[in-house]
């Protein structure tokens, strides 16, 4: 497959990726949708496989429209433009509550690894795969033994004679692992930082086993993968050796940006949703009703801002880094907040009716915790932006 | 106005802010630097660098009855009627207060701040009621407390790195720095919505952040700054108190707050402000 044929012949993008304007771009991603309102709509069923279902769904049809290749590069089978396309994309699925509120944006953290590290060969024919909705993929980071200090990661890679690799080890809070066809490993191949290596496996390989984890939330996404002796092909190799690390770091712009942005359009709806939930209620709602929705708007407005900030300046060219620490502790906190208010504001809901808001309250409780936790973030604004020194 | 001349400019307003005496020399001061034009030619600019440069440097003027009387299109230099927290209007008077902070029966001494009662009903009813002068209002008191509080943050930083306890600097523990921490992302995260406050909404939310971001600020700087905090010898206490009464004016972070909510609740959606 080359490059010229990753887009099909005769396809005609429906704007031009260079040129569009964000408000011109937002506008006809808007009509498309709205056009496709019925087919695009979520399925009443409320399943991790009916999610899982939509996700791809959802995918495809944007992918075959063309919205979905805007913002990755042409090389790897999307249109070009700039990166903001894809957080209006992100947006806009947001705000039609056409997906879960985080798996949409997964992309986010898996494409631009592939597009930075993959030879562009495997990028070309794997990235239309997971745009498209034909694959799920998902993350092989965090290990039982290493959560907040990911660096001490020990699932090792061994090569061979052949010059294939072999690995051995577990990860864990790998989501969606039990339907993906492929993942994204971190491996140690030799001691430290730099002897962190990345591979980009097939799920199908013989070896590894999934087991989903049950979670309190109840949505059995995240999983244990383990690999017991997983033959590693050398050209899956994401980098060179030792590149992991790295890599790892590089997914921060992406995850702080479009990811971001997503969650905090997905928390507005939920908002709205609350403010719908609290005018049916009989009783005429009391000051410290106001006050605390009030606090959670508040909260999500302080953190668009400032994810709006945060966007413009990777647009403009800055180099993201610790800053985005403080986007990490608002949007988990406004998270949080927002949950928390629900539960105040239609009291007896979450404990006794109603399912869906009882599922999102207990999954914002991992909001300071996935993603690097709120003391993690914590200590890096304190060490980099505040020069405190060593602990 | 291109960053490099805002940069120079926020240097000149630093010194005269330093070098001036607060009150009615630094209004004549701000006066002679430009004020009147700058504010009528680039308000947005020209209220964030004053407003967060009297916050960071701890001065004080009565500028903000001009920003006030810019926005309802009126001369600058008198003073307005202005609504307070708790129902209660003030005037800031552009003459000079006492020195220390504990003079004259109010938090903050230093601020010439009348508080209207009975027998001023004529003067109260005049109070700042239009949108517009309400929302540069509180523009321009969210960035003045986004300025006292890195100021406090500034102290308290200082201060951890100084303070040798257990045999080693306090901003090596844990509990301190996640204290410094947290001030940072408020005053990020404020600053971010004032520069986001355009309308009346916003503007709300802005002094609201800020508020709360100052706050914030107090509670954790006091805390990291231990004894010496608490002391009249230690500027901390300035900037706590200017803080707090600047919190006040125009509605307190929990009226605004409170607002916000009820406004989102009749409104039935929470409008989104900021766009890519």
């Amino acid at each position: 497959m080359t490059a010229t044929d990753l887009v099909p012949a005769g396809f005609t993008p429906p704007v031009d990726a260079e040129t569009v304007s964000v408000e011109d771009y937002r506008a006809a991603v808007q009509r498309w949708l709205d056009e496709h309102a019925a087919e695009l709509a979520k399925p009443a069923e409320h399943s991790l496989e009916a999610e899982v279902a939509q996700l791809g769904k959802v995918r495809r049809a944007l992918f075959d429209a063309g919205w979905m290749r805007y913002g990755w590069p042409v090389a790897a089978g999307g249109l070009g433009g700039p990166d903001v396309l894809r957080a209006v994309l992100n947006e806009e699925i947001a705000e039609r509550d056409l997906t879960d509120g985080t798996n949409f944006s997964i992309v986010e953290v898996l494409a631009p690894t592939m597009v930075s590290y993959a030879r562009p060969e495997l990028a070309a024919e794997m990235l239309p795969l997971l745009l498209s909705g034909r694959e799920q993929w998902c993350q092989g980071f965090s290990e039982p033994g290493s959560g907040s200090d990911l660096a001490s990661l020990s699932t090792r890679a061994t090569r061979r004679d052949d010059g294939s690799w072999v690995v051995n080890g577990q990860k864990v809070w790998t989501s969606l692992a039990q339907y993906a066809q492929r993942c994204v490993l971190l491996t140690r191949t030799a001691p430290g930082h730099a002897g962190i290596t990345a591979f980009f496996v097939d799920m199908d390989s013989p070896g590894i086993t999934v087991r989903p984890l049950r979670t309190m939330h109840g949505i059995d996404e995240f999983c244990e993968v383990f690999f017991d002796d997983v033959v590693i092909p050398a050209d899956r190799m994401l980098g060179n050796e030792g590149d992991g690390w790295r890599l790892a770091m590089d997914l921060l712009p992406y995850e702080r940006s479009t990811c971001f942005w997503h969650r905090i359009t997905y928390l507005f709806t939920r908002l709205d949703m609350l403010l719908a939930e609290a005018a049916k209620q009989e009783t005429e709602p009391e000051a410290a009703t106001d006050a605390a929705i009030g606090a959670a708007y508040l909260a999500l407005h302080t953190v668009r801002c400032r994810s709006r900030d945060t966007q413009r300046r990777l647009a403009a060219g800055a180099h993201l880094g610790p800053e985005t620490s403080v986007d990490k502790i608002l949007l988990s906190t406004a998270d949080q907040k927002l949950f928390d208010t629900a539960r105040e504001v239609l009291p007896g809901t979450i404990e006794l009716t109603d399912a869906h808001w009882r599922t999102e309250y207990l999954y914002s409780r991992a909001a300071t915790i996935y993603g690097g936790t709120a003391e993690i973030q914590r200590n890096i604004v304190a060490r980099r932006m505040l020069d405190l020194g060593k602990e | 106005m291109d960053a490099e001349e805002q940069s120079l400019l926020a240097e000149a307003l630093r010194g005269t802010m330093t070098e001036t005496a607060a009150g009615t020399a630094l209004d004549a001061a701000l006066g002679d630097l430009g004020w009147a034009d700058l504010l009528a030619e680039e308000p947005a600019v020209a209220v964030r660098l004053v407003f967060s440069l009297l916050g960071e440097t701890g001065a004080h003027a009565p500028v903000l009855n001009d920003v006030v009387l810019a926005a309802t299109g009126q001369p600058l230099g008198g003073t307005v009627a202005l609504p307070y927290a708790g129902g209660r209007v003030v005037v800031w008077e552009r003459k000079d207060a006492g020195s220390a902070p504990d003079e004259g029966g109010l938090l903050d001494g230093t601020l010439p701040l009348r508080v209207l009662g009975a027998g001023d009903d004529a003067e109260a009813a005049a109070v700042v009621t239009d949108p517009a002068a309400l929302a540069a209002g509180r523009r321009a008191l969210g960035w003045w407390l986004v300025g006292t509080g890195r100021a406090m943050l500034a102290l308290a930083r200082t201060h951890a790195l100084d303070r040798v306890q257990f045999g080693r600097p306090i901003a090596g523990f844990q509990a301190v720095r996640h204290r410094l921490a947290e001030t940072f992302v408020a005053l990020e995260g404020a600053e971010a919505a004032l520069a986001a406050a355009e309308d009346e909404l916003a503007s709300l939310l802005g002094k609201a952040a800020a508020g709360q971001a100052a706050l914030d600020a107090a509670r954790h700087c006091q805390q990291v700054l231990g004894g010496i905090g608490f002391t009249a010898e230690h500027a901390l206490h300035r900037h706590i108190r200017r803080a707090l009464v600047l919190d006040g004016l125009f509605g307190n972070t929990r009226e605004l707050t409170r607002e916000a909510g009820a406004h989102i609740r009749r409104l039935g959606r929470a409008p989104r402000i900021a766009h890519l």
